[in-house]
């Protein structure tokens, strides 16, 4: 097994300008957003209390951080060790998409400085009190399966300058703690983690069920939780791919192929299970039909549908899963169809009544550009300065 | 041996899969709660009403709220525009709406408000409890406790509750049932007490049903035998009233179920944490497959998933 390690490479490349314009420019929408009101950024309006933000920042950035949990959970808890250098850029991923998550719901509460509110006031029917405890938790997991890494990293070597350097001795001392504890306790927070991510997972599929007269019959089903589930745990694996993928090209590093194509093989399983449960449950309440009537949602159901099926067919065959291209492009259409069924439970396929209607504004799409410029800035400097990525 | 691991990890996967399942598949709708006699509410005489706005003055004046304009706004909507404002609003708790039927072109004033529902969906969906069904019947809000997430908006069937969008803090409004008002000196809402058509009456949800019936039984050429909010959602604070043969959907009061908006929400969420029993469950069927794989490697030394 190789040993991971900092990749220590230029930081300022002209891509990390490029994530940094991007999140001045968000920076810019996102200080109108909290001095004029939502108002003069957003197009959000009576019928669409819900926007991009809601649907893409934190539906889709929650959904799309399960490469964390599930790699974890077939690597931690059924044992294929093989997989293993993929576990750390993939829980270092989940938790920068989970912080992130947390931003997004910062930007988007109307009075965010009562966020604490969610720990202290409890509404146990609410969905939202379960997935803002479940996500809570979890970020304090996925920073504590993360703690390793910076243990690795800094253990006999805390060497602060100047002043600090009365620190040295109880930072050290923090570390040691944290390893000889995280040692022996690791399993419990790998297992928690998987539990959580089942739990907040599911009820973010529970969430629109509030609204039976709003959302169109072809998602609004009792079955959405489990089917939240289950797509997010079909988008893990092609995640964990995108991004190995895209390290590969960036950082110029050796391509995984094989790896990847191996582990590859567990999303057929995956998504096949999903469609399974998904075709099922719309025959059994027999709303096929809704899908071939034209609409906008029709359409949008066939185009979300085809982006599941297509690679599922596809990644059955191990051609395929070896051909590093094919394999990213079909990771990439999962990954796609998540985010589209995500939009089309919480933006597209709510009809809010008439004289409505809905699209993000430039700041909107700005500000959302820059959570994700922020992502990708946090993940490069955690690959860069701990030992995230193995030795090649 | 390579048959048998793949068996597992299925196994593994169908066993946790399932244990989330049967915390969803039997979700259905809880039985109802019987609304309590004593809550008071208002009843809408949609046969009366007149269409002079005068309960919409009413609230602006006892909310302190500013006016709105709906001036020009034909040219955007492209079409005539009858109401203002066109809707409710951060600045609008009642409205009077002309609906016209599209079969008889019959027109109709139809007032909206906060329905103040037996089973409010906005105060099931508030993540902090922010609304709540008071003793008297009134839905309230409590702006200090809310974190503007909207997700009431979303879960209001009715699209009553309304967000300030121009505010850099902004709140929720809507419709208090005049409860820190009015109420408190033991008045009627501002609404129903300057109504000159006596369209609107105020006063306990259970006799004005018996009100609403008496109606109905004295008059069946006027009215529709049906009240409006009676079953619908589980029962609703303001009740309303139409004429015959007229469709309350095409009064802006759509066709809903007797059954509450968050019966199947709050079910799902009951039965998944239910005890914590599939969390827990979940949790243990994973720890031992966590435990076998371990203790498999250690005896046998074996590095695990090394078919194919």
């Amino acid at each position: 097994m190789n040993k991971a390690a900092p990749l220590q490479l230029n930081f300022f490349t002209p891509n990390v300008w490029l994530l940094i314009f991007f999140m001045g420019s968000g920076a810019v929408f996102a200080f109108f957003r909290f001095f004029y009101g939502f108002g003069s950024v957003t197009n959000l309006n009576a019928a669409y209390p819900f926007g991009i933000w809601i649907a893409f920042d934190v539906a889709c950035g929650v959904a799309l951080a399960a490469g964390g949990f599930t790699t974890a959970a077939i690597v931690e808890i059924f044992g294929r060790d093989k997989y293993h250098a993929l576990v750390r850029p993939a829980i270092l991923t989940a938790f920068i998409g989970y912080f992130l998550v947390g931003l997004a719901v910062f930007f988007d509460l109307g009075k965010y400085y009562n966020i604490w509110h969610a720990l202290v006031y409890w509404n146990g029917t609410s969905v939202l009190f379960e997935v803002a405890w479940c996500v809570m938790l979890y970020l304090t997991v996925l920073g504590i399966e993360n703690i390793p890494a910076v243990v690795e990293q800094f253990k006999g070597k805390v060497n602060l300058p100047g002043q600090l350097a009365s620190f040295n001795k109880p930072s050290e001392w923090l570390l040691g703690k944290a390893d000889n504890i995280l040692n022996r306790t690791m399993a419990f927070f790998v297992i928690a983690g998987v539990v959580l991510s089942f739990g907040h997972q599911s009820s973010l599929g529970t969430m629109m069920l509030i609204a039976p007269y709003k959302l169109h019959d072809l998602w609004y089903t009792p079955l959405s939780p489990l089917l939240f589930l289950t797509s997010a745990v079909s988008v893990g694996l092609p995640m964990v791919i995108f991004e190995a993928s895209l390290a590969t090209v960036l950082f110029k590093r050796k391509p995984e192929t094989e790896l990847l194509a191996d582990i590859a093989k567990y999303i057929p399983l995956f998504l096949g299970t999903y469609l399974l449960l998904r075709i099922g449950d719309l025959a059994y309440r027999g709303v096929l039909a809704q899908a071939f009537d034209g609409s906008v949602q029709g359409n949008s159901f066939l185009v979300e549908f085809a982006l599941f099926a297509v690679p599922y067919f596809m990644l059955k065959r191990r051609k395929i899963r070896r051909d590093a291209l094919k394999l990213f492009l079909c990771a990439f259409s999962v990954i796609l169809g998540v985010v589209l069924n995500r939009f089309n439970v919480f933006l597209i396929g709510m009809d809010m009544g008439p004289e409505f209607n809905y699209f993000p504004s430039v700041g909107e799409f700005a500000v959302t550009f820059a959570f994700l410029a922020f992502g990708v800035f946090l993940y490069r400097l955690g690959v860069n300065y701990l030992p995230i990525l193995e030795e090649q | 041996m390579d048959i048998s691991r793949r068996k597992f990890l299925q196994i593994g996967a169908v066993a946790s899969g399932s244990v989330v399942c049967a915390g969803v598949k039997p979700a259905s709708a809880r039985d109802l709660r019987e609304p309590n006699p004593e809550w008071l509410g208002m009843l809408n005489d949609t046969t009366r009403c007149i269409g002079c706005k005068a309960c919409q003055v009413a609230c602006k004046k006892e909310n302190k709220l500013p006016m709105e304009s709906t001036l020009n706004e034909s040219a955007n909507v492209g079409r005539d525009v009858y109401d203002a404002p066109r809707g409710l609003s951060e600045r609008t708790y009642t409205l009077i709406k002309m609906q016209q039927d599209e079969e008889n072109e019959k027109t109709t004033f139809v007032k909206t408000q906060c329905m103040h529902c037996s089973e409010p969906a906005c105060a099931s969906a508030c993540i902090v409890g922010a609304l709540k069904k008071q003793d008297n019947g009134a839905v309230a809000y409590d702006s200090g406790l809310c974190m503007g997430c909207r997700y009431c908006m979303v879960a209001c069937p009715f699209n009553v509750p309304q967000f300030e969008w121009q505010n850099a803090i902004p709140s929720i409004k809507k419709c208090t049932l005049c409860r820190e008002t009015k109420l408190k000196e033991g008045k009627p809402t501002a609404c129903s007490s300057v109504c000159p058509a006596g369209a609107i009456s105020f006063g306990k949800r259970s006799d004005l049903i018996k009100l609403a019936r008496k109606r109905i039984e004295k008059d069946p050429e006027l009215y529709q035998d049906h009240i409006y909010g009676e079953k619908e959602v589980g029962g609703t604070g303001v009740l309303y009233l139409a004429r015959p043969k007229m469709q309350f959907a095409s009064l802006g009061l759509p066709a809903f179920k007797y059954r509450t908006v968050a019966g199947l929400t709050e079910s799902i969420q009951h039965r998944i944490f239910q005890y914590f029993i599939p969390p827990i469950a979940v949790y243990s069927v994973l720890g031992g497959i966590m435990y076998r794989n371990q203790s498999r490697k250690k005896n046998g030394g074996e590095e695990g998933g090394s078919h194919e």
